[in-house]
Protein backbone atom coordinates (compact mmCIF):
# COMPACT_ATOMS: atom_id res chain seq x y z
CA UNK A 1 0.00 0.00 0.00
CA UNK A 2 1.40 3.26 -1.09
CA UNK A 3 1.36 6.02 1.72
CA UNK A 4 -1.56 8.42 2.01
CA UNK A 5 -0.96 12.30 1.81
CA UNK A 6 -3.80 12.36 4.76
CA UNK A 7 -2.88 10.36 7.85
CA UNK A 8 -5.99 8.94 10.06
CA UNK A 9 -6.18 12.24 12.48
CA UNK A 10 -6.66 14.36 9.10
CA UNK A 11 -9.03 12.77 7.83
CA UNK A 12 -11.54 12.42 11.05
CA UNK A 13 -10.88 16.21 10.96
CA UNK A 14 -11.69 16.22 7.82
CA UNK A 15 -14.91 14.08 8.99
CA UNK A 16 -15.95 16.40 12.07
CA UNK A 17 -15.97 19.70 9.52
CA UNK A 18 -17.64 17.60 6.84
CA UNK A 19 -20.98 16.96 9.40
CA UNK A 20 -21.94 20.78 7.90
CA UNK A 21 -22.08 18.90 3.93
CA UNK A 22 -25.28 19.76 2.41
CA UNK A 23 -25.57 19.14 -1.31
CA UNK A 24 -23.49 17.20 -3.18
CA UNK A 25 -20.00 19.01 -4.85
CA UNK A 26 -18.30 18.12 -7.91
CA UNK A 27 -14.65 18.59 -8.12
CA UNK A 28 -12.90 19.41 -11.33
CA UNK A 29 -8.95 18.88 -11.51
CA UNK A 30 -6.91 19.72 -14.60
CA UNK A 31 -3.49 18.45 -14.48
CA UNK A 32 -0.74 19.04 -17.27
CA UNK A 33 2.16 16.49 -18.02
CA UNK A 34 4.45 19.32 -17.95
CA UNK A 35 4.38 19.95 -14.10
CA UNK A 36 3.35 16.42 -13.44
CA UNK A 37 5.05 16.33 -9.67
CA UNK A 38 2.78 19.05 -8.41
CA UNK A 39 -0.14 17.69 -10.81
CA UNK A 40 0.51 14.12 -9.14
CA UNK A 41 0.60 15.35 -5.79
CA UNK A 42 -2.77 17.33 -6.10
CA UNK A 43 -4.75 14.86 -8.10
CA UNK A 44 -3.94 12.23 -4.98
CA UNK A 45 -4.90 14.71 -2.47
CA UNK A 46 -8.30 15.17 -3.97
CA UNK A 47 -8.61 11.77 -4.94
CA UNK A 48 -8.34 11.04 -1.19
CA UNK A 49 -10.50 13.84 -0.31
CA UNK A 50 -13.70 12.61 -2.28
CA UNK A 51 -13.28 9.33 -0.74
CA UNK A 52 -14.13 11.00 2.33
CA UNK A 53 -17.54 11.70 1.60
CA UNK A 54 -19.87 10.36 -1.21
CA UNK A 55 -21.66 13.78 -1.58
CA UNK A 56 -18.41 14.45 -3.04
CA UNK A 57 -16.88 13.96 -6.58
CA UNK A 58 -13.90 14.23 -8.60
CA UNK A 59 -13.39 14.13 -12.41
CA UNK A 60 -9.81 14.58 -13.76
CA UNK A 61 -8.78 16.29 -17.09
CA UNK A 62 -5.50 16.81 -18.92
CA UNK A 63 -5.04 21.02 -20.22
CA UNK A 64 -3.04 19.50 -23.01
CA UNK A 65 -6.01 17.08 -24.23
CA UNK A 66 -9.61 18.02 -22.97
CA UNK A 67 -9.48 21.35 -24.97
CA UNK A 68 -13.30 21.67 -24.67
CA UNK A 69 -13.52 20.97 -21.00
CA UNK A 70 -10.29 23.51 -20.63
CA UNK A 71 -12.20 26.17 -22.60
CA UNK A 72 -15.65 25.99 -21.03
CA UNK A 73 -14.04 26.22 -17.40
CA UNK A 74 -11.54 28.89 -18.60
CA UNK A 75 -9.17 27.11 -16.92
CA UNK A 76 -5.09 28.34 -17.50
CA UNK A 77 -2.77 26.78 -14.94
CA UNK A 78 -2.26 23.56 -13.53
CA UNK A 79 -3.01 22.29 -11.33
CA UNK A 80 -6.25 23.67 -11.59
CA UNK A 81 -9.57 23.05 -9.52
CA UNK A 82 -12.85 23.61 -9.80
CA UNK A 83 -14.97 23.38 -7.07
CA UNK A 84 -18.65 23.57 -8.43
CA UNK A 85 -22.52 22.31 -7.38
CA UNK A 86 -23.82 19.11 -8.28
CA UNK A 87 -27.31 18.66 -9.34
CA UNK A 88 -28.40 15.35 -9.99
CA UNK A 89 -25.90 14.88 -13.12
CA UNK A 90 -25.77 18.48 -14.10
CA UNK A 91 -22.62 20.61 -12.98
CA UNK A 92 -23.31 23.91 -12.02
CA UNK A 93 -19.87 26.36 -11.92
CA UNK A 94 -20.14 29.02 -9.60
CA UNK A 95 -17.14 30.58 -10.79
CA UNK A 96 -14.92 29.24 -8.02
CA UNK A 97 -11.45 28.23 -8.84
CA UNK A 98 -8.05 27.06 -7.22
CA UNK A 99 -4.76 26.75 -8.91
CA UNK A 100 -1.71 25.67 -7.10
CA UNK A 101 -1.15 22.34 -4.63
CA UNK A 102 -4.22 22.82 -2.63
CA UNK A 103 -1.85 22.16 1.03
CA UNK A 104 -0.88 23.38 4.13
CA UNK A 105 -3.28 26.32 4.84
CA UNK A 106 -4.91 26.16 1.49
CA UNK A 107 -6.11 22.97 2.35
CA UNK A 108 -8.68 24.35 5.27
CA UNK A 109 -9.46 27.03 2.32
CA UNK A 110 -10.26 24.29 0.21
CA UNK A 111 -12.32 22.72 2.94
CA UNK A 112 -14.08 25.78 3.48
CA UNK A 113 -14.72 26.06 -0.47
CA UNK A 114 -16.54 22.95 -0.54
CA UNK A 115 -18.43 23.20 2.66
CA UNK A 116 -19.52 26.65 1.00
CA UNK A 117 -20.38 24.86 -3.06
CA UNK A 118 -22.24 22.49 -0.71
CA UNK A 119 -24.46 24.65 1.33
CA UNK A 120 -25.27 26.95 -1.87
CA UNK A 121 -25.01 29.88 0.11
CA UNK A 122 -22.20 32.61 -0.12
CA UNK A 123 -23.14 34.30 3.36
CA UNK A 124 -22.59 37.84 1.84
CA UNK A 125 -24.48 40.75 2.90
CA UNK A 126 -27.39 42.09 0.93
CA UNK A 127 -25.68 44.89 -0.06
CA UNK A 128 -22.59 42.65 -1.24
CA UNK A 129 -24.57 40.35 -3.36
CA UNK A 130 -26.87 43.37 -4.68
CA UNK A 131 -23.95 44.81 -6.28
CA UNK A 132 -22.72 41.19 -7.92
CA UNK A 133 -25.79 40.45 -9.18
CA UNK A 134 -26.27 43.76 -10.73
CA UNK A 135 -22.84 43.68 -12.59
CA UNK A 136 -22.52 44.91 -16.33
CA UNK A 137 -19.65 43.52 -17.07
CA UNK A 138 -17.54 40.19 -15.72
CA UNK A 139 -15.62 40.35 -12.35
CA UNK A 140 -11.77 38.22 -12.40
CA UNK A 141 -10.86 38.08 -8.73
CA UNK A 142 -7.41 36.32 -8.09
CA UNK A 143 -6.56 35.63 -4.29
CA UNK A 144 -2.95 35.14 -3.94
CA UNK A 145 -1.91 33.05 -1.09
CA UNK A 146 0.84 30.94 0.42
CA UNK A 147 0.66 27.44 1.99
CA UNK A 148 2.28 28.77 5.49
CA UNK B 1 -21.76 32.31 -6.46
CA UNK B 2 -24.10 35.05 -6.31
CA UNK B 3 -23.83 35.52 -10.31
CA UNK B 4 -21.60 32.77 -11.80
CA UNK B 5 -22.15 33.88 -15.66
CA UNK B 6 -20.28 37.15 -14.36
CA UNK B 7 -17.50 36.31 -11.69
CA UNK B 8 -14.52 34.51 -11.50
CA UNK B 9 -13.00 33.92 -7.94
CA UNK B 10 -9.77 32.41 -8.18
CA UNK B 11 -7.35 31.58 -5.46
CA UNK B 12 -3.85 31.07 -6.36
CA UNK B 13 -0.83 29.99 -4.91
CA UNK B 14 1.67 32.65 -5.04
CA UNK B 15 4.66 30.85 -4.77
CA UNK B 16 3.84 28.14 -7.67
CA UNK B 17 3.20 31.05 -10.02
CA UNK B 18 6.13 33.39 -9.49
CA UNK B 19 5.72 35.13 -12.83
CA UNK B 20 2.31 35.78 -12.00
CA UNK B 21 2.75 36.96 -8.72
CA UNK B 22 5.37 39.54 -9.87
CA UNK B 23 3.46 41.12 -12.53
CA UNK B 24 0.76 42.15 -9.40
CA UNK B 25 3.92 43.02 -7.36
CA UNK B 26 2.12 40.45 -5.19
CA UNK B 27 4.86 40.92 -1.50
CA UNK B 28 2.15 39.66 1.08
CA UNK B 29 -0.68 36.98 1.10
CA UNK B 30 -3.33 37.51 0.96
CA UNK B 31 -3.30 39.98 -1.79
CA UNK B 32 -6.57 39.82 -3.64
CA UNK B 33 -6.16 40.99 -7.73
CA UNK B 34 -9.36 42.78 -9.50
CA UNK B 35 -9.67 42.40 -12.98
CA UNK B 36 -6.19 41.77 -14.11
CA UNK B 37 -4.72 44.80 -11.86
CA UNK B 38 -7.15 47.32 -11.76
CA UNK B 39 -7.53 47.07 -7.87
CA UNK B 40 -5.91 45.40 -5.23
CA UNK B 41 -6.31 44.63 -1.69
CA UNK B 42 -3.72 43.67 0.60
CA UNK B 43 -4.69 41.97 3.64
CA UNK B 44 -7.68 40.01 4.92
CA UNK B 45 -10.04 43.00 4.80
CA UNK B 46 -13.52 43.11 5.99
CA UNK B 47 -16.18 42.14 3.07
CA UNK B 48 -17.80 45.85 2.89
CA UNK B 49 -13.53 46.97 2.07
CA UNK B 50 -13.25 44.52 -0.71
CA UNK B 51 -16.41 45.48 -1.78
CA UNK B 52 -15.39 49.34 -1.94
CA UNK B 53 -12.59 48.34 -3.76
CA UNK B 54 -14.28 45.95 -6.47
CA UNK B 55 -16.91 48.70 -7.45
CA UNK B 56 -14.40 51.06 -7.68
CA UNK B 57 -11.78 48.75 -10.08
CA UNK B 58 -15.28 48.14 -11.98
CA UNK B 59 -15.36 51.39 -13.01
CA UNK B 60 -12.47 51.22 -14.66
Amino acid sequence: MPEKLLNDQIVGQIREAFVDLKEPVAILFFGSKENWEYCDDSRLLLEELVEIDERLSLTVYDIGSDIEVVKLYQIDKTPGIVIAALDGNQIIDFGIRYSGIPSGHEFSTLIQDILLVSGRDSGLTPQTRDFLKNLQKPLHLQVFVTPT
Amino acid sequence: MENPAMIRAEGVEAMEFPELSEKYGVSGVPQTTINDGDGTVVGAVPEQNLLAEIMRASKK
